[in-house]
This record gives C-alpha cells, structure tokens and sequence, in this order.
C-alpha cells in the first residue's frame, strides 16, 4: 500500500496554531499561574506607573513654570543699572532722564525703550491708604511690556511734568476689595502731591526679570518722580526689539549706550528669551530625569517577569516535552513562552499607565498648579518600553524553552 | 529522497545510540536494524535499563541516533532538522506515555484537541474532532473534567483519544499500563488492539509485561543494547 501521505510529511504550509490561539492561550495559562503572574506584573506596573506619571508630572511642572515666565516678552531686553561696589555711590550722579529717542536712533532695531524708576509710598484714596509701589517710566512703557488698558488712557509724552497717573491692575483691586472704586479723575495722594487717575491697567502677568510688577505698581511719568523721592535714580531700561534675529547682538550695543548714558554705572543686559529657552532646556532635562528613574523601575520589573518565566519554563518542562512530542515546532514553544511573557508586560503596562496617570493627575491637582495638561509622548513611552521589557526579558528563557529536545524536555528531572 | 521498502511504515537501519555522560559517552544501543510493516502490531520488551525505550525514542523521532539511519512512511528522517521532526510527529505518530502526560491546565477536550491546533486547525473542528475521539474511548460525559478530577485509567483513555485525534499511522506506547491496575490495564491493551485491527494503525508497545507481549502480533526483545526477535506467534 504506497503511502502518499510521505509526501506531504514535512511541509510546514499551513501548519502551526492559529494567532487567535496563540493568544488566548498564554491568556489562560497566566490566568492559572495565579499570584506569581500577579507579582511579576506589579514590577512591571509599578515600571510604567512610574514613567508615565513623572512624564506627566514633569511636562506639567515645565507648563507651570512657563506659565509664570509667559509675561515676559520674547524680544525684550532688560538692562540693569548697579551702583559698582561700595563706597563710592556718593560720587556717582544720579540720572533721572534718559533720552530714549536718542536710543532708538543709535540701535534701529530697537523700536520701543522705557527707563524705569522704582520707589515704594503710601498712596492715598478717599481717604484709604495703601503701600504700594510706585513705578516711574515713560509713555513707550505699553509698546514694551505689552500693556493694555482696562479704562482711560495711559501717560503719554504731554503728560511728562503733569501730575498724572496710571494704576495697575492689583493696585485698582485692592482699592476695590475695600470698598473704594477707583476710576479715571479720581485724585490720590502720594507722597505731599496729588495726582490725577488718568488710566487704569488690565492685568498684565509675572515677569520675574522685571524689578516689580507693573500690576502691583501706579505709574507716573518718569520726570515726575522728582516730587516723591529728592534723588530719583533710573535702575532699569526695557528695550524690546521685535526683530528675533538681531535680538541676541542688540544687547551689548544696549549696553555700551547705557553704560555711555550713565558713567561709572555697572549694567548688565538680560534676555528673558535666552533664559525662557534655558529654563525649558532644563525642565525637559528634568522629565528626562524623571523617565530615567522609572525606566529603572521598569527594569528592575522586568527582571521579575524573567524570574518568572525562568521558573515557568523550569516547573513546564514536561509540558513542553509533551507539546513537543504532539507536534510543537521549537518556534511554537518560543512563542508560547516569548507570548506569555508579553502579555504578562502588556497588562502589568495597561494597569501601570491607568495609575500612573491618576497619580500624576493627583499630584497636579494638590499642587495647586492650573489644570492638568496630559503629555502624549507618556503613554505610548510608558507602555511600549514596559512591553519591550517584557519581550527583552522573556526572550532568553523563551528561547531556552525552545531549545530543548523533546527527550530531554520528557526525562523525568 | 529513497524509498525503499513502502510496506515499511518505520525502519531502522544499523542504529547505534550513546549518551555522553560526561567525558566519556555511555552506548546503549548497538548496531540495531529492524523494520515494522504498516499495520502490525509489535511489543518491545526487555529488562528496565536494555535500551528499549531509547529505541522508542528514536522511532518517534524523540531523539536522534549517534549513528544510523531511521526511515519512517519512508522518509528518512535521520538529518531532518527540529522543525520537520515536530511536524512529521504530529502528522503520523500518536503518543501514548507511562504517566500520561496530560496538560493538567486543560480539560479532557482541549488536551484531546491539542495536536489538531499545532497542525492549524481551527479550534471549533479540533474540538468537535477532539469528542468524536473521547466518544471512543468512552469518555465523552467527561469532556469538560481536568486530568486530576479523573481516575488513572480514564486519564490513560484521554491521552489515547488525544493519540488518535491526528488519525496517526503510527500509535507508540511507552509502558501504557505501567501506572494502571491489572483490569484498567487490560482494557487498555484491548482498546490499543482494536484499534489495530479495524484501523490498521501499527502499533508498537514498549512493555516489560509478557502478558501484553504476548497479546501483540509480533515481540522485539532488547537485551543490553541489542535486539532479537523473540520468536511467538
């Protein structure tokens, strides 16, 4: 009797359990590894948990720290002026005024330039009182800073020896919160003079390279400042030069103009572009600080999961014998295994990134921080790594598993 | 590819086979040549340690001879790499183990349906070809049991459906009834035998029960590596 059947003995067309067994089966047999499983997927959890939620945790805190530097201008210049060490500030002159047209002139770039005077007094209204500062500039003062204005107008080149005044945002408010509505034509008191409310600014925001807020502050013209303080001094100059790139090479020429306004007066000018861009290069520095570390718990998870699947090929070992001998190619037992252990990954990731992604929420919630903004580069890092742990780890007892001969595999151990 | 004898579904040819043990390598079988015809039934016996369950090994294509050749439907399988062996495993042998050898994770019916999932059959006709198998063996109101929710020779009937599942040409036994009593065990010879006899599948029964020896139509002694045919009806 020929047997065709011999013909066809070895050919693999077709042969090998279906995906959808493959699968399910490395399902099921997790499922009746019980705790062992459940152990080996809490290292990976705990793996992804933590990238995902310092990920998310780490891209907040960089939103929240530019969200405080957002109130700083792109293409603003902010030049200091310091009295050079001590001792000899008698001898310098105090500057009051400095010719800001003269500036613009000199350095084209720069379109708008305020030099700013800082005191602090007690200013007066309806008979409230309220310590405040006091901040005198000129009327290039909104063009620099972006300021608008909430109601009238603000100080302008014709009001340079009036007593005339703008009030901040902040300033406006806490005469509000007493009771006392502030509006254009009010007077206040400053100092002995009386001043005329002109205008009144919406808020502008932070910018922590600036010597005081200007919504915390009411702004007089910078001449004026002669009736409040005997000595009037210019501590700063904003110059904003819209052109991003010449900004970088317009500060030492600001410099060399104010150092040559102000002899003897040491200046220093600050980019708050550069330094946004700094304080961003390390708040990314720091995310990547952060996934760094749960990376490492991920690895310490998937030396878990190897433990595991050591000891799964390890007690299995006569199943797989048996498996073999039914027909299991060495490829069917190393996926078998290679599945198992990536399924194992794979939920242990899905659970880490669901509380990975709570905790991060949680964190940003009761840190008072504005509301949560989620990173989308999280999730699939944090999920794709731990499942790469996963297969990474189980790669090598998989393989081991499938490297045994079937006699071997049957002996009894 | 040769073939040689067709009527031969195993041949084994001047097999000598070895386990290094350590250094040095430990023979235990010698210079065997035997043939089995399709459709007869054959016991191997001999004393525990003669070799005769390596020789099984070797014609399941278990294991692989130090030297020799071993043809099986004739196909020389003696360089045939893991996979082709896994899959000519599955398309004509059916294996019946001392212990079992039932997956203890799945019921009576998956394990049954086991080898018709590694051969790519979908799992609704393993499974329905997997009753049809436990139906024979009787045991088709214990399809959804474990292995350890059922008597020793219910679980031997199991991994004998399971042998069968793959409609084999080649059933291999490896002592079937060695952890069985003395009924069971009979009933099992019985089914095996019949099994023989309406399907013409051959069958080769490693023993060291004369009484089942004797019950085959043909009886290869194995004595300290080597064979002879111990001469019965």
């Amino acid at each position: 009797m020929p047997r065709r059947a011999a013909i066809t003995l070895t050919s693999s067309h077709g042969y090998g359990p279906s995906w959808l067994h493959l699968v399910r089966e490395p399902v099921e047999n997790l499922r009746q590894l019980g705790r062992r499983a459940v152990l080996a997927l809490l290292g990976i959890a705990v793996g992804c948990m933590a990238v995902v939620a310092l990920l998310n945790i780490g891209h907040n805190a960089e939103r929240e720290a530019m969200n405080v530097f957002k109130g700083m201008g792109s293409d603003l210049l902010v030049a200091n002026v310091q009295i050079p060490g001590s001792g000899r500030s008698e001898a310098l002159p105090n500057v009051a005024t400095l010719d800001t047209a003269a500036l613009r002139q000199a350095i084209p770039d720069i379109t708008a330039a305020a030099p700013l005077i800082l005191t602090s007094s007690d200013a007066r209204l309806k008979g409230h009182a309220l310590s405040t500062t006091i901040l005198g500039s000129n009327a290039d003062l909104p063009g620099v800073l972006d300021l608008q204005l909430a109601q009238g107008r603000f100080l302008s080149q014709f009001d340079t020896h009036s007593t005339h005044a703008v009030l901040g945002a902040n300033v406006a408010a806490a005469w509000e919160n007493a009771g006392i509505h502030a509006q254009p034509g009010d007077r206040i008191q400053i100092g002995g003079y009386l001043f005329q409310v002109i205008g009144i600014l919406q808020p502008a925001g932070q910018n922590p390279l600036l010597p005081a807020p200007p919504d915390d502050a009411i702004l007089l013209p910078l001449e004026g400042m002669r009736r409040i303080i005997p000595s009037p001094q210019i501590t700063s100059v904003l110059a904003r030069n819209p052109n991003g790139a010449t900004l970088v090479q317009t500060s030492p020429a600001l410099q060399q103009w104010v150092e040559g306004r102000m002899p003897g007066y040491e200046v220093n000018v600050q980019i708050p572009r550069l330094l946004l861009e700094g304080m961003a290069k390390q708040s990314r520095l720091f995310s990547w600080l952060l996934a760094g570390l749960g990376s490492i718990a991920l690895l310490v998870g998937g030396i878990g999961v190897m433990n595991v699947m050591v000891m799964n090929v390890a007690e299995r070992r006569r199943e797989i014998g048996v498996r073999m001998a039914l027909g299991a190619r060495p490829r069917d037992i190393a996926r078998l295994f290679l599945l198992e252990a990536v399924v194992l990954a794979a939920t242990g990731a899905l659970a880490g990134a669901a509380v990975g992604l709570i905790m991060a929420w949680a964190f940003v919630h009761y840190s008072g921080w504005s509301a949560f903004s989620f990173s989308a580069a999280a999730l699939p890092l944090g999920i794709g790594s731990a499942i790469a742990t996963g297969l990474f780890f189980g790669l090598s007892p998989a393989m081991a598993a499938a490297r045994l001969t079937p006699v071997q595999a049957l002996r009894d151990a | 590819m040769q073939r040689v004898h067709d009527t031969d579904l195993i041949r084994l040819e001047n097999i000598t086979h070895a386990y290094a043990t350590g250094a040095s390598s430990q023979a235990v079988l010698y210079d065997v040549s035997f043939s089995v015809p399709t459709g007869q039934s054959c016991a191997i016996v001999g004393a525990s340690g003669s070799g005769k369950s390596t020789l099984l090994n070797l014609i399941g294509l278990l294991d692989e001879p130090t030297s020799g050749r071993v043809l099986l439907a004739g196909e020389d399988m003696t360089n045939a790499d893991a996979e082709s062996r896994a899959i000519a495993r599955n398309r004509i042998i059916g294996f019946v183990f001392q212990s079992f050898n039932l997956l203890p994770r799945l019921d009576a019916l998956d394990n049954v349906a086991l080898p018709l999932l590694y051969r790519g059959i979908p799992q609704p006709q393993a499974r329905q070809a997997a009753l049809t198998q436990l139906e024979r063996v009787g045991l088709s109101n214990r399809s959804h049991h474990r292995p350890a929710d059922m008597s020793g020779g219910q679980r031997q009937r199991v991994a004998i459906a399971r042998a069968l599942v793959g409609e084999p040409s080649l059933l291999l036994a490896d002592e079937p009834t060695g952890n069985l009593d003395s009924q069971t065990a009979q009933d099992i010879i019985g089914l095996l035998l019949s099994l023989n006899r309406e399907r013409g599948t051959t069958l080769v029964v490693v023993t060291h029960d004369t009484g089942i020896a004797d019950r085959m139509a043909r009886c290869i002694q194995v004595r300290d590596g080597r064979i002879e045919e111990a001469g019965h009806a």
